[in-house]
């Protein structure tokens, strides 16, 4: 028995020493062995067919230090920021282009923080399908990254650094964020442009980016970066672009406004809530899709100068919906022209009459310039805000 | 010949086949072959494993204490009784190969993908080894422990997914052609809910065992229940990624993110496989034991633990080149394969054992 315990003591005694040598691993991968990669540019050039790959990486030491901006600390690639490291490579595929990366990195990229991926005007018209095979099957990957498409090339947009983040692309992926947010733009992960290139019928969408020049102080000329519209996709390549107000009625009719302002003539409008709902109808061969969207708002600013009566109310609520109703047929007749099914009506007549869709789905883009839209818009004015009379009268 | 001197309630066996049930299922989402329609090829397939389940039940209660090895002597004879039982250990311990090998390629691929196979399967193994050791008792207070925990996982995950959930993905119902749903339903009958046939091993040690087939039954309804949930999540999270990603449960536990602050969540998953998975290796490799000392005529399976693990491990090791090969046995083969397991061998011992009256004349002879 004796023997037995001291046995035990034994054995606990090397378990409780065994852990101090192998506290590390012997594959681990220090924080200072890897370069966070923070933004991801993709380019190809359209003569040669070839990948450019620009990495956004993180410069740790730097990030504290960087509330004090300084400025002129000029970076590689010509870049202002002191904060991240632009690189490039060009090869025939994103991981030619990787092993090229090893030619003269010193760490390992490291994709786990990646906030955007950006793919320049080149890259998206000779499609990006090498890209997203990647992006699905390589397990470091997540599926939460957002998708930015670049009026220019992918590289020139990673460098400019604008908003208030530290790090370029985490301010990139904020301006998406609430673009979205207030319902100007549509916020694309990497998933949800997956989900959309599945689904064969819907096309996929995604922000563009633009640079446009400031004035800055001492005269001296300021690049930032905006987002501009939406590019639509057919399958991996991009066939055209959304502006500003058929961003906004794609975000009506496929339910995807949080808040935001309705501006009409004389009033401008905050959205409390909103609805969008796609109806199909099939009639024979004829498909009639009613869009309805259902939307509160209250009265921020009113430019007529008289007192508030319900005539006027009405008249706002009405304004209002004929407003809503007009950016929604613009993308519509957009999506028409492009013959691109960004709302996914395909889906939403599939998900309402499964046997037709078999005959429906393998001539869809045939059918689909032809569908039948209706608008049906209700809005409902919530609040007028703290006065009812106005302050100045004619 | 009693190698086995533990008891188990009735609650504890329920819960054992809940963790047993989850098992790898809880990455490998099943009825995947149903597309959206998943979690309708789950339920089906959890109605096709209630019926199996009454089969075997059915079995074990005409002979209340016996295992399957000692009711397969009775009714078949010694000699053809013992080479039935051999193919009958022979499915556990392959079925416990494929659990691993699952497990250990998850885990190569996702989590830890410097680290040898082999070291990450001892590791597990020599815990379930420990806990095979100590009886079947241990293995059911650790499921009481581990159960719990998982399914409070999966649920929390779900609600923390509800932003990102759009039932419209689940749109619409049946729309698959039902003979390809069917096949589906039956490959999620027998992964994983028929393979709860390896509890003829366990059953003969239920306290009251005349309330075991109403525990088996419970204990499938709850993981039955868990698996739609997840399987319905999945599909809604993911749309028609569900269908195309090898590990869809994973997939949807990456994309919680709750403010920027709740996120990369997605290690709980698989903690909740090392959990699931180490009580359904166990289950398998006790099966496989104590029924292989049984055959023997050993007086402790205690000895032949680590031998079997061991083969166990090097199986797991062989068994599928990669993981596509892994996931189109799963799909394809195992569903027929199976079969002849999860309701040929219960099947025909229930018939031979009703038209031969046993077990109640003593002459056991043939």
């Amino acid at each position: 028995m004796k023997r037995g315990q001291r046995f035990k003591i034994y054995v606990a005694i090397i378990l409780i020493i065994m852990p101090v040598f192998l506290s590390g691993c012997w594959d681990s991968n220090e924080l200072n062995k890897l370069s966070i990669v923070s933004g991801l540019g993709w380019d190809i050039d359209p003569d040669t067919g070839e990948v450019t790959l620009t990495y956004q990486s993180i410069i740790p030491s730097e990030i504290k230090s960087s509330s004090s901006t300084s400025g002129g600390g000029e970076q590689k690639g010509g870049n202002p920021l002191h904060t991240i490291q632009l690189d490039q490579d060009t090869g025939s595929s994103p991981y030619d282009v990787l092993s090229r990366y090893a030619q003269h990195g010193s760490r390992i990229p490291f994709y786990q923080h990646t906030q955007v991926y950006v793919f320049g005007m080149d890259g998206v018209q000779q499609g990006i399908y090498p890209f997203l095979d990647d992006q699905s099957r390589n397990p470091v990957s997540r599926p939460n990254v957002l998708m930015v498409v670049s009026e220019t090339k992918a590289s020139d947009i990673l460098g400019i650094q604008d908003g208030m983040e530290n790090i370029q692309a985490f301010g990139m992926a904020a301006e998406i964020k609430l673009s979205a947010a207030f319902s100007k733009y549509p916020a694309v992960t990497v998933l949800e442009f997956q989900k959309r290139i599945l689904s064969k019928t819907t096309a996929p969408i995604a922000p563009i980016f633009g640079i446009v020049e400031e004035n800055g102080p001492e005269g001296k000329k300021i690049q930032k970066i905006r987002i501009t519209g939406t590019a639509v996709f057919q399958g991996d390549r991009m066939i055209g672009e959304l502006n500003e107000r058929e961003s906004s009625g794609l975000l009506w009719a496929t339910n995807k406004i949080e808040k935001g302002f309705v501006i009409i003539p004389q009033a401008s409008l905050e959205i409390v809530q909103a609805k969008g709902k796609i109806v199909p109808e099939l009639q024979g061969d004829q498909i009639q899709i009613t869009i309805e969207i259902d939307e509160e708002s209250n009265l921020l600013e009113y430019k007529g100068r008289q007192d508030m009566t319900s005539d006027i109310l009405q008249e706002l609520e009405k304004d209002q919906a004929k407003e809503i109703e007009s950016q929604v047929m613009a993308a519509v007749e957009k999506s028409f022209a492009l013959n691109a099914d960004v709302f996914g009506f395909g889906e939403a007549v599939h998900r309402k009459y499964k046997k037709e869709w078999k005959d429906l789905k393998p001539k869809w883009d045939d059918i689909y310039p032809r569908i039948e839209v209706v608008i049906k818009v209700k809005t409902h004015l919530n609040e007028i805000g703290d006065i009812n009379k106005a302050l100045m009268k004619d | 010949m009693s190698l086995e001197k533990g008891k188990i309630s009735n609650f504890q066996l329920s819960v054992l086949i809940v963790g047993f049930t989850l098992g790898s299922s809880v990455i490998i989402s099943p009825g995947q072959g149903a597309g959206h329609d998943a979690w309708i090829a789950v339920a089906v397939g959890l109605i096709e494993g209630l019926f199996i389940a009454w089969i075997f039940t059915a079995v074990v209660k005409q002979f209340k204490d016996k295992t399957i090895i000692e009711i397969n002597s009775l009714v078949y004879g010694k000699f053809l009784g013992k080479c039935i039982s051999v193919l009958f250990i022979w499915y556990l311990f392959h079925l416990g190969a494929l659990v691993l090998n699952s497990y250990i390629r998850f885990f190569k691929l996702e989590i830890y993908p410097a680290t040898p196979k082999t070291v990450g399967l001892l590791l597990l193994m020599l815990v379930c080894a420990s806990t095979v050791g100590r009886g079947i008792e241990v293995l059911a207070r650790c499921s009481i422990i581990l159960v719990p925990l998982t399914t409070l996982v999966a649920i929390s995950d779900t609600f923390l997914l509800i932003p990102h959930i759009d039932l419209n993905n689940l749109m619409p119902i049946l729309d698959v052609p039902i003979g390809k749903l069917l096949l589906a339903s039956h490959g999620a009958a027998s992964f994983p809910f028929a393979e709860t046939v390896a509890f003829l091993m366990v059953l003969a040690f239920v306290d009251k065992p005349e309330k075991g087939p109403s525990a088996v039954s419970r204990g499938l309804l709850m993981a039955g229940f868990i698996l739609i949930m997840v399987v319905a999540r999945n599909a809604a999270v993911l749309g028609q990624m569900a269908a195309i990603t090898n590990y869809s449960t994973y997939l949807a536990a990456q994309v919680i993110d709750i403010g920027d602050i709740l996120t990369r969540v997605e290690s709980l998953v698989a903690i909740n496989l090392i959990a699931m998975g180490f009580i359904k290796i166990s289950v398998l490799f006790y099966g496989t034991v104590l029924g292989l000392a049984q055959v023997f005529n050993f007086r402790s399976y205690r000895p032949i633990i680590l031998p079997v693990g061991i083969l166990m491990v090097i199986l797991a090791l062989t068994n599928t080149e990669n993981t596509f090969d892994m996931i189109d046995f799963a799909n394809k083969g195992y569903p027929i394969y199976a079969i002849s397991f999860q309701i040929g061998i219960p099947l025909i011992t229930l018939v031979i054992a009703k038209l031969r009256k046993l077990p109640q004349t003593g002459g056991d002879k043939v």
